[in-house]
């Protein structure tokens, strides 16, 4: 079997077995699952040569034929290094887990999770056919609810769970609607296919549709503004899943789709004005809210917002430059992120808070920790040397220009890249430097599970940017080119080169230290601004489910009252409306029929029936009601003498004498109130609802009457009802021979009903609950309860 | 005419006259089997003991006919079977296609897992009042209804089934239940009455009952007498029957009010017949007004499926929510008729087999949760994470299957028929079916949410699943369903494979005729006129 | 007298349409019952109306007179009155117990299954 194939699935047989091995190795249990996600890392590590000299593998295997939908997957530049960062990191990732969540009731479950997660966020970037991509990337917002709503107990957990299942989930529905646009337009449903069809989509009249879908699924997924907020509420999860979700994987999904499609949608007017719009205003709005926090997880999730912001950004400025700063950043985003994740992790384990306020002096007891923390906050800040700095060059090589655009789009990025600088010192400095505050509990270093991670995606930082020639050939260069859709090849190394983009550097750096100083007056003021405007689209998140649901409940209610005469009434208007529309749309009309021509028995007959019909109506009482019922039975059995049936009407006798004998029975027992409650208004009404309905269902029936009648049938039973079925009332063969299978069913409905009845009239509820009143009048003598 | 001596008569002109292959049978053994159980339930009824093992043998028997008949369909094609062997059109003719058999089968599946689910759920009560010939009965009108070739003979079955159903409504006469089954049973009286009608304007028009028969002569017999409207009065009886908004009501009022079971098999089932009948009557016998009545039909569906989503997000009783969830898919399976193309149809197809696995593993599921939390109450139940794990396996698995997610089956005909919908422009019907699986998210992950992950109410206590009587049967029962709708998530291509003939067939309704007629000798056709 | 049929049976439908528009379940219940004859009569227009001539052969023939009443039909109409009789005993027998056990016959106050004033659906999470 192929490697790759059992790669996709390897991490979900890991997750089914996480709670079993837990339950058997506790926590150790982590060091038997991290081989997974290690070795999928190194098989995938293995395609690096080929993918650097520009090669691109595909494979697959049958999936739906029928749907042309395979199995496929597709290794390029762009998705081997996703690929490798999530098996990377989520090696680490599940070793801290086995630390963080030791002891932990539910570890297993916990595993089985994120193992999960990983699974899907690894199948969404390996994807190459849209649908296969499609259920990777909804099992993310599926499994992230999970895990963010893992603590369940707490409603906020909840709350955040649900929250990031709407919107991620919702985008996921928009997306799909994307997709389809895409292989409608270009008739290829794989992304190695379509990457080949750019001009074809983007001349398309449904450009701008597809790419508004495409976008809606991105923005929701990379939480770009106004839809960003699930991902700071998101940090209700346990560390390990916000460092996860964070650093490499579920929200870069939206960015990895942009990249993966830049080379289709990219290159046009709408997709360079759109992208760093909302790109540079979610980078904008990140920051200053991160700056407002003081809780670690969440100075460091709204950064992450920044960053998804300034990653969008760049991905639709259009420049090579750009692109390339974009890959690097985006590279050196998942390394210190996710170590700056565990180190807040760390801390709130070992010192039991993650206020910033509540923290300082913890270098003496936690320093391998702090030195994790202050190698990945100088490639935050875009320090040398360190690979955050070589981004920060290249993008602002890719944006700085003269024109009125790149100067706006460059002074958004400084003021977002010194504010991150900002706080990835908060974070990383702040809890560990200054004097030693008492902390809820005594800290001491975190055990080697917990900070191998941080240590060594540090590490990696600095090691990036150190050897950045290999770095480049086997990573950056490789992404670029696949989202370019061109080769590319970086150069850009720690040795600072005079130039535009040093300045910038050096400008940003010097802004950032000066706001660094003056932070707590910088976050005084957010926070009395924030007060001010009192409005976010968190509370607008609140206010739209309640208003969801309170709309519905109105609609719902006013629909479906509870009240049978409006059902009734619903029904029989909408019955001849839709009947005469039909008439009329397809021009359906009977013609004028002759006046009939009847003998004077059947005029007596039918006059009877008329007079019968209408004393129902209009009697005053039941018992005039149950006669007339009466009368107009036994002349409808009259009548079907006249018309040469008398089996019918033999039976119709019967029938019609029993039903008028039980009703009468039963009226006498039960003393309804005679009344008719109808206003004249309301008579009106139901009069003019029941009479279209007659003339409607009439029409009908007279203009069959005028067509030719195909008498074959009876024909048939005619001939063969004597010399075939041996019987001479032709009524009878057919129902009994010919059309034996009705009389079955027949006998069948008579048996369920008797039996029916009798359960109706033998099964008697309790009274003993007290809460049902009893009936208004007095009870009938007792109905027979069940002799059993 | 009135000929005294005996007329030259040769048999075959009037009889099938190759016996039956023992294969095609199995068409006629649901309806068999259904009966006589439900006739030696009745016998037994007082053995309260005795009588569910009677009725779980009659089910197992009628789910493996139906299997059988399923693959003899699928391998061989349409089977036909002349009853009393007279010739189509005279006598009644059953006929399997791929749509009927695969209804059928998962009828029957359905129907054996309620069947074992009520095990422990129906007391003895009730079962002495007739809840296993109930059930048969219903199940064999509702299978037969699949099955026949016949439109009056599909209003007796219609009857049938809807006795049946009545008969489990009621028992029990709680209030409430006695409230909802006058509801239900006077709309759907309705329903039923308006179809009769509609069958003898069809018979007036076109002399003949057999449906392929009726189908050839429409086809040729264009531009004559009020057909459209005729099928439109089709459509609007079998609109209501399926719950389709705006004539859903008896639904949302009925069927939260039996047992769980009941509901279960209530949302399995009776709409689906509904929809089934609408599929036979508008692409099989009145194609030309099916595209007549196609933008009617496509707004019946949008506006089923929102406003059932919708309902689902106003109810306090999970109960409750699951009615309206009925609703909503019927608007999805509508969409594929409004559709009309292969690809809609195969999704409608789909759709229909999933939505009654899924709607029936739902109410099973509920009965349980409401069992274990003590309450149906969305306000009052809750902590059933901690007490009861593998029931919130399933129940996500459900959840996100009803709501379209993947890996579960209701993904693949959701995507069929958006994509169904944005190749003919269609895109509103495709906003619809989108927003509605939002929408359906929200109100069963609320459900969710609420039962499972919140802590159990302060005046509630969660039960384990050991203390509940229900769930001993229930769980393996979900689980089993639960497997269908993984599996037809993961590899939906025989499935799919399915879908797709069965949207070819009603596509190309020369087939189900061909295969109707194909015992009549050519020289046969002309011999009565 | 086809036609005269025809207006009947509009006369019939339009009468219990009415009726079962009624807040009163026993109207309704009537109304059931001649909705079920205006169907039947329906069923037995459709064949086409002859007069008086049964559909039977006669002793010693081998088919039935000339002009004799179209039998399927017929036929319909037997099973359909049948069925109708069953659904009326049972709605009959609903109608009572209902009214036993909720006390009213008037719909309005019929709000057993869908209760009136409920509380609205939890708004938290």
């Amino acid at each position: 079997m192929d490697l790759t194939f059992l790669a996709f699935f390897a991490p979900f047989i890991a997750a089914a077995f996480a709670p079993v091995l837990v339950r058997l190795l506790g926590h150790n249990a982590a060091w038997v699952l991290a081989l997974v996600p290690a070795l999928i890392f190194v098989h995938f590590a293995g395609f690096l040569p080929q993918v650097a000299e520009g090669g691109r593998v595909t494979g697959g295997v049958q999936w739906i034929p029928s749907f042309n939908v395979n199995f496929s997957w597709l290794i390029d530049g762009l998705s081997l290094t996703f690929a490798l960062l999530i098996s990377g990191i989520g090696t680490l990732i599940v070793l801290y887990a086995g630390g963080y969540m030791k002891g932990h009731p539910q570890q297993g479950r916990f595993l089985c999770f994120i193992l999960m997660f990983m699974a899907a966020m690894q199948g969404l970037v390996l994807s190459d056919s849209f649908f296969m991509f499609f259920v990777f990337w909804e099992l993310t917002s599926i499994t992230s609810f999970l895990l963010i709503g893992f603590n369940h107990n707490a409603e906020r957990s909840r709350r955040a769970a649900m929250q990031a299942l709407v919107v991620t989930g919702g985008g996921g529905l928009i997306l799909l609607a994307g997709l389809i646009f895409l292989w409608n337009m270009t008739g290829v449903s794989e992304f190695s296919l379509l990457l080949g069809t750019g001009d074809l989509v983007r001349e398309s009249p449904f450009y701008l549709a597809a790419l508004i879908l495409v976008l809606g699924g991105a923005f929701t997924k990379s939480a770009q503004f106004p839809l960003h907020f699930w991902l700071p509420n998101a940090m209700e999860a346990p560390t390990p899943v916000s460092a996860y979700l964070h650093s490499a994987t579920m929200v870069k999904a939206g960015v990895y789709l942009l990249m993966r499609l830049n080379p289709v949608l990219g290159d046009t007017i709408a997709w360079e004005t759109i992208l760093p719009l909302f790109g540079g205003a979610t980078l904008l709005v990140g920051t200053f809210l991160a700056v407002r926090q003081t809780d670690l997880k969440l100075m460091l999730a709204y950064t992450t917002v920044a960053s998804l912001g300034l990653l969008v950004m760049l991905t639709g400025f259009g420049t090579e430059k750009a692109i390339e700063g974009a890959v690097l950043y985006l590279v050196a985003h998942s390394l210190f992120k996710g170590a700056l994740f565990m180190v807040a992790g760390n801390v709130d384990h070992e010192a039991g808070t993650r206020d910033v306020t509540k923290l300082g002096g913890l270098l003496a007891a936690m320093p391998i920790t702090f030195g994790a923390a202050i190698l990945s906050a100088f490639s935050m800040a875009g320090l040398p040397p360190f690979v955050g700095f070589l981004a920060k060059e290249e993008i602002y090589y890719g944006i700085a220009a003269s024109d009125p655009w790149s100067v706006f789009i460059t002074t958004v990025a400084i003021v977002g890249n010194a504010l991150m600088l900002v706080i990835g010192f908060a974070v990383a400095v702040k809890p560990f430097l200054g004097p030693k505050v008492e902390t809820p509990k005594s800290a001491h270093e975190a055990p080697l599970l917990m900070y191998a991670g941080p240590v060594l995606l540090a590490a990696l930082s600095l090691a990036a940017a150190l050897w950045s020639g290999l770095f480049h050939q086997f990573i950056s260069s490789p992404m670029a080119s696949a989202v370019a859709g061109a080769p590319l090849e970086i150069t850009i190394s720690i040795i600072p080169k005079p130039g535009i983009a040093l300045t910038l550097s050096i400008v940003t750096i010097a802004i950032g230290a000066i706001l660094y100083f003056g932070l707590a007056r910088l976050r005084a003021a957010m926070a009395a601004s924030l007060e001010a405007i009192g409005w976010g689209p968190d509370q607008g998140f609140d206010q739209f489910m309640r208003g969801l649901v309170r709309l519905s409940v109105v609609l719902t209610r006013t629909l479906q009252n509870g009240r049978m005469e409006f059902y009734m009434t619903a029904t029989f208007v909408l019955l001849a409306l839709w009947l005469f529309r039909t008439m009329f749309v397809a021009g359906e009309w009977p013609a004028v029929p002759a006046f009939p021509v009847l003998s004077i028995y059947e005029w007596v007959t039918v006059s009877i029936i008329a007079i019968g019909l209408i004393a129902v109506v209009r009697a005053k009482n039941r018992l005039t009601a149950i006669v007339s019922l009466g009368i107009q039975g036994f002349a409808v059995a009259i009548l079907f003498m006249l018309m040469g049936a008398p089996d019918l009407s033999f039976t119709q006798f019967m029938v019609e004498t029993l039903t008028v004998v039980i009703l009468a029975l039963a009226m006498t027992r039960l003393r309804l109130s005679p009344q008719d409650h109808r206003s004249a208004g309301q008579t009106v009404l139901d009069g003019t609802i029941a009479i279209a309905c007659g003339v409607a269902l009439t029409f009908i029936l007279l203009q069959i009457l005028q067509t030719p009648f195909d008498r074959t049938l009876t024909e048939f039973f005619n001939l063969y009802s004597y010399s075939l079925a041996q019987g001479r009332n032709i009524v009878n063969v057919i129902l009994v021979d010919f059309r034996g299978v009705d009389t079955f069913g027949e006998i069948g409905v008579v048996m369920v009903a008797g039996l029916a009845i009798l359960a109706l009239l033998r099964i008697v509820p309790k009274r003993s609950l007290g809460s049902a009143p009893a009936p208004r009048v007095p009870a009938p003598e007792p109905v027979a309860v069940g002799k059993e | 005419m009135a000929a005294a001596e005996r007329p030259a008569i040769d048999p075959a002109d009037a009889f099938v006259m190759e016996a039956p292959a023992l294969a095609d049978w199995l068409i006629v053994m649901p309806l068999v089997i259904g009966f006589i159980f439900a006739a030696l339930c009745l016998m037994t009824r007082k053995d309260t003991r005795r009588q569910p093992a009677i009725a779980i043998t009659g089910l197992v028997l009628i789910l493996l006919c139906v299997v059988g008949l399923f693959v003899h369909v699928l391998v061989n094609g349409t089977v036909v079977m002349a009853m009393g062997r007279w010739l189509p059109p005279f006598g009644i003719a059953f006929v399997a296609d791929m749509l009927g058999a695969t209804l059928a089968l998962i009828s029957g599946i359905v129907g054996l897992a309620t069947g074992i689910y009520a095990l422990r759920e129906a007391d003895n009560t009730e079962r002495r009042y007739g809840f296993y010939p109930f059930l048969l009965m219903m199940l064999s009108g509702v299978i037969c209804a699949f099955l026949t070739g016949d439109i009056f003979n599909l209003y007796v079955w219609f009857e049938v089934l809807l006795l049946g159903s009545f008969g489990l409504l009621i028992l029990g006469s709680r209030r409430d239940q006695l409230d909802g089954a006058t509801k239900y049973a006077f709309l759907n009286l309705v329903a039923t009455t308006l179809f009769l009608i509609a069958v003898a304007y069809v018979y007036g028009l076109f002399g003949t009952l057999n449906m392929a028969d009726i189908a050839r002569k429409a086809a040729v017999m264009d531009e004559v007498g009020p057909r459209l409207t005729i099928a439109a009065l089709f459509f609007f009886a079998f609109a209501m029957k399926a719950a389709a908004f705006p004539l859903n009501f008896w639904l949302p009022a009925s069927y939260h009010t039996p047992r769980l079971a009941v509901g279960a098999i209530f949302a399995g089932l009776l709409t689906k017949v509904g929809v089934y009948a609408l599929l036979r009557i508008l692409l099989t016998i009145f194609p030309a007004d099916r595209d007549d009545l196609a933008v009617a039909i496509a707004v019946v569906a949008a506006a089923s499926m929102l406003l059932g989503a919708i309902g689902a997000l106003a109810q306090t009783d999970m109960r409750r929510v699951l009615g309206y969830l009925v609703i909503s898919g019927i608007g999805i399976m509508l969409a594929g008729l409004a559709l009309g193309s292969a690809t809609g149809l195969s999704g409608t197809a789909f759709y229909t087999a999933h939505s009654m696995v899924v709607m029936t593993a739902l109410y099973l599921l509920v009965g349980i949760v409401g069992a274990a939390a003590g309450t149906f109450d969305l306000h009052r139940a809750g902590g059933l994470y901690a007490t009861a794990p593998w029931l919130a396996v399933v129940a996500l698995v459900l959840a996100f299957s009803v709501s379209g997610l993947p890996p579960f089956s209701g993904l693949w005909p959701k995507i069929f028929l958006v994509k169904a919908s944005i190749d003919v422009g269609a895109w509103w019907l495709a906003a619809a079916i989108l927003v509605s699986g939002f929408l359906t998210t929200i109100a069963i992950v609320r459900l969710f949410a609420f039962a499972f992950w919140r802590p159990a109410h302060p005046d509630m206590r969660s039960l384990s699943l050991a203390e509940v009587p229900v769930a001993r049967l229930g769980l393996p029962v979900l689980a089993g369903l639960c497997g269908l709708t993984v599996i037809a998530g993961l590899y939906p291509e025989p499935f799919i494979q399915v879908s797709d003939r069965i949207a070819f067939e009603l596509m190309n309704p020369a087939g189900y005729i061909d295969a109707v007629y194909a015992p009549m000798p050519a020289a046969a056709e002309g011999a009565v006129q | 007298m086809e036609t005269a049929v025809a207006v009947l049976t509009g006369l019939y439908f339009a009468v219990s349409i009415y009726l079962m528009l009624s807040r009163h379940i026993i109207r309704i219940l009537l109304g059931t019952v001649t909705l079920s004859t205006g169907a039947n009569l329906t069923i037995f227009a459709m064949g086409r109306i002859t007069r008086e001539v049964p559909p039977i052969i006669p002793s010693g023939l081998y088919l039935p007179a000339e002009g004799a009443a179209n039998a399927l039909p017929q036929a319909l109409v037997l099973t359909a009155i049948v069925i109708a009789f069953s659904l009326f005993a049972f709605l009959l027998v609903l109608v009572m117990r209902s009214y036993q056990e909720l006390g009213t016959d008037d719909t309005y106050a019929m709000r057993d299954a869908e209760p009136e004033g409920e509380p609205l659906p939890p708004l938290g999470y």
